[in-house]
């Protein structure tokens, strides 16, 4: 089950779609392109992802007359998007180039020494939450830069698990990767943006 | 015995309870004696949390123009003639 929308409140906005309500696509397109192009930027370059993403909405006004309700509307949806871009790929025989090679990021690695132990210990603790550092617009900005700069794969892996909550196995599916593959995304993903904000907070630079 | 690097390696896996009950407990013992670790897995956590609330906005909203009006091309092309439109 999908958890970032209330079933009731989604279940309004499907009978709206089924119903051609432009007021309800509009809605929809906001809530949920975000996470499709996220889909699509796994698979494919920028502008061949935003339009798939595009594409897909189209199928949709048809499809969604189609919509069980088996899974959410979100996941029926990255389902779609994922579908059609693995599609392009295959037609021009090109595959995703992911690395799922284990371990730690080498920034990372390079703070233990041969024992294991911390060699260059983390100095500070992020000591604010999450909601207070985002206020602190300087670190935002950086925190886009550093998520632009992630590889699609890692980058796609953390929208879909952190940003839309969806659950391993659906991020899975959508993605065509492994559990134990998921993991070593979103782990060495995650490691990134630690060092970012440890980075931020020691200098106060990007 | 699990060391720190090793701790470092699997802390996801941790922060989401990911791991089995015997590595989580190895996790936990680790923990109470390691400060540096404690302080890592806290940062770690707290980064993930921020991206959760960082990430939750910036819908591109030239993509999303573009969107609505292909959406409402497709639309008029595929309602019955007699239902009203503006």
């Amino acid at each position: 089950m999908d958890t970032a929308v209330h079933p009731d409140i989604e279940g309004s906005l499907i009978e709206a779609l089924k119903q051609g309500d432009s007021t309800a696509y509009k809605q929809a397109v906001r809530d949920y392109s975000p996470g499709m192009l996220a889909v699509a930027r796994f698979y494919l370059d920028h502008s061949s992802a935003e339009e798939i993403v595009q594409d897909c909405w189209v199928t949709v006004i048809d499809a969604i007359h189609k919509f069980e309700g088996r899974s959410g509307l979100k996941t029926w949806l990255h389902r779609i998007v994922a579908n059609r871009c693995k599609n392009k790929l295959r037609s021009s025989k090109r595959e995703v180039a992911t690395d799922f090679s284990e371990g730690l990021e080498p920034e990372l690695a390079e703070r233990f020494n041969a024992t294991g132990r911390w060699e260059v210990p983390p100095k500070l603790q992020f000591h604010e939450s999450a909601d207070s550092l985002m206020e602190n617009g300087a670190l935002s900005d950086c925190l886009d830069k550093h998520l632009s700069a992630l590889p699609e794969t890692q980058r796609s892996a953390l929208m879909l698990y952190e940003a839309h909550q969806h659950k391993s196995e659906d991020v899975c599916n959508i993605l065509d990767v492994s559990a134990s593959n998921l993991r070593v995304l979103l782990h060495r993903a995650r490691q990134k943006i630690f060092l970012m904000v440890e980075t931020f907070q020691e200098t106060g630079e990007c | 015995m699990l060391m720190c690097r090793d701790l470092a390696e699997i802390a996801s896996d941790y922060i989401d309870g990911e791991l089995s009950g015997r590595q989580n407990l190895s996790v936990k013992m680790h923990l109470m004696m390691c400060k540096d670790c404690r302080t890592f897995i806290g940062n770690l956590r707290a980064s993930t949390e921020l991206l959760q609330a960082h990430s939750a906005g910036h819908p591109d909203e030239e993509l999303l123009r573009r969107i609505d009006e292909r959406v409402s091309e497709a639309l008029k092309t595929r309602r019955p003639r007699d239902k009203d439109d503006e």
